[in-house]
């Protein structure tokens, strides 16, 4: 079965989210072996790529008109070239060989949304500062930046048709069902969510794993004793020449979502690239 | 000599640690069945000579080793149950526990610490060659653990407690207590590393778990560790003694209000040095 990894960006004129797509896709070269190292690139706009090196880290460039912000993950069984996928938000990066993840989906799922994060110390994020509306609508614990699926699946059929309706009519669900903290708009996460709990497969497409481990470095769920706007104020992001990330004092080995988009400056991305010529 | 239990004491103007480890390891004798050393200093034996303690010392430790006299530059506040003061305190040489023990495999723990059980014993044939106990568990249901009771500083590394330590000798045991020499030494330039500030009072259970986070490839590994230790915060007064069963006077609102509190059976670390003390007599008779 064709595995691959999909990434999904619109161009946007705050961030530069084909930059953050390149850095991921040189890291996903740099550390996944062969056969599990595929990615393709979905983007609204290809001439925004010229200014990219070395675009033959993208097995697969899709050039599509997306709807607006994160709502063209929808889409992802659709726009997947791939027969198993696993679609990443743009702003990660990968540091060691996590092949044995989508080994294990490929044998025992056909549909499998991560429903864990982690601080940078490692520990499973129990503060829901960010997901007042999972807890106080009792959404299961969605994360999509992760999320694996495969093409031929019915189950990957029906939930993610469920997931286009709902972000097509994101009011009317928001009304019905996320009547408590109601998001002003709604993300991928909560769309996800509440598509799972709506037909009811919570369990089956999230159940209880210890991978995929996802550093998730938004600041307030750190386990700081104090609020913050940044987790790089108070913990240092060092990219080093191997390509390795220490987050403070934390070496990085997990995957992170780094979230802060300006962390991927040029300097980043001519290290991924020395790696990725080397190899 | 294979397993043993290996103790630090070294008296200071306020606290009698000489007859604190005595207690400490009588008790770590009978109930884990292993015989127990004491490192101290010329002072702290000349004391135990003075004060009729040393005839039981030697009758307790196999091993009395006299290692060079420290001086003592840390200080810091102590209660006895409400009463603060600001006490000296010797534990620079915690770190040359791997140079000092007569032991293949030792168990290190503060004279502070009581033990009640031969839990402890089920952790020598563990894989890892050191072993640190992962946190500390408040008598309280509440715990009165603050922020820098589980993490070196606020953004900073996983805090082991020092109280038990298990090692193995060997290279790997070798490494972890020289990078903890090597902290001790540094002591400054770790606190700009790891953003602890208090660098006037050196800690063994900051320089153990940065050394045990370096070790472990700058990550926090609760798997390998020893279990959580119990513990009365020096606020709390020991009380009563009837054999293994030891009762409490607890602040659980950390303020003057005492409520009572025991524990039976279970190893406990009572901070409240002056009041293990006072129950000399009758912890010594438990035996």
């Amino acid at each position: 079965m064709k595995f691959g990894y999909l990434i999904i960006v619109s161009v946007s004129e705050e961030f530069d989210y084909p930059k953050m797509a390149y850095a991921l896709a040189l890291s996903i070269k740099n550390t996944q072996k062969e056969g599990y190292d595929s990615v393709a690139l979905v983007i609204n706009d290809k001439s925004k790529l010229d200014k990219l090196k070395s675009l033959w880290v993208f097995d697969h460039i899709i050039e599509t008109e997306l709807p607006p912000h994160w709502d063209g993950r929808s889409f992802m069984d659709q726009l997947t070239p791939f027969e198993a996928t696993v679609c990443l938000d743009a702003d990660m990066l990968f540091f060691e060989d996590h092949s044995h993840w989508v080994e294990y989906f490929l044998e025992n799922s056909d549909l499998y949304i991560a429903n864990r994060a982690y601080t940078y110390r490692g520990e499973m994020i129990t503060d829901d500062y960010y997901r007042r509306t999972f807890t106080a609508n009792e959404l299961p614990n969605l994360y999509s930046f992760y999320s694996f699926f495969k093409k031929d699946s019915k189950t990957v059929s029906e939930f993610f048709t469920l997931v286009r309706y709902i972000t097509t009519y994101p009011t009317e669900f928001s009304n019905l069902f996320l009547s408590k903290f109601k998001p002003s708009v709604l993300g991928t996460d909560e769309v996800l969510a509440l598509a799972a709990k709506i037909l009811g497969i919570e369990n089956d497409i999230s159940y209880e794993l210890d991978f995929p481990k996802i550093v998730h470095a938004k600041p307030m769920v750190q386990n700081w004793p104090w609020p913050a706007d940044r987790l790089t104020d108070h913990a240092g992001f060092n990219f080093n020449k191997s390509g390795k990330l220490k987050l403070g004092n934390y070496q990085q080995n997990n995957i992170v979502h780094y979230v802060e988009k300006d962390k991927i400056t040029d300097e980043v991305i001519s290290i991924l690239e020395d790696i990725a010529w080397k190899n | 000599m294979k397993k043993g239990v290996l103790l630090f004491a070294h008296n200071s103007r306020e606290i009698d640690y000489a007859r604190m480890s005595i207690i400490s390891g009588s008790l770590a004798k009978h109930y884990l069945g292993l015989p127990v050393s004491l490192v101290t200093d010329a002072s702290t034996i000349s004391w135990m000579q003075t004060s009729d303690c040393y005839d039981k010392a030697i009758d307790v430790f196999d091993k009395i080793i006299e290692a060079d006299t420290v001086e003592y530059s840390n200080y810091r506040r102590l209660h006895d149950g409400p009463m603060p003061s600001l006490v000296p305190f010797i534990n620079f040489d915690r770190s040359m526990a791997y140079d000092y023990t007569p032991y293949e495999q030792t168990l290190l723990i503060d004279t502070d610490f009581l033990i009640f059980s031969n839990r402890l014993n089920e952790f020598w044939d563990s894989s890892d060659t050191v072993l640190i106990s992962s946190a500390m568990q408040d008598i309280c249901d509440k715990s009165r653990a603050g922020y820098q009771d589980r993490y070196v500083s606020d953004t900073g590394v996983h805090l082991y407690w020092a109280t038990t330590v298990m090692f193995t000798k060997n290279e790997y045991s070798k490494i972890f207590f020289d990078l903890v020499k090597h902290i001790k030494e540094n002591y400054n330039i770790y606190s700009d590393l790891y953003s602890f500030f208090n660098v006037t009072q050196y800690r063994n259970d900051i320089a153990f778990s940065i050394a045990k986070h370096i070790l472990d490839g700058f990550s926090t590994d609760t798997s390998s560790t020893l279990p959580p230790i119990v513990t009365t915060i020096d606020k709390d007064i020991l009380h009563e003694v009837k054999k293994d069963l030891l009762v409490f006077l607890i602040t659980p609102k950390n303020d003057s209000s005492y409520v009572l509190a025991s524990s039976k059976g279970v190893d406990i670390h009572v901070m409240n040095k002056q009041s293990i003390i006072r129950n000399y007599d009758k912890l010594m008779e438990s035996l």
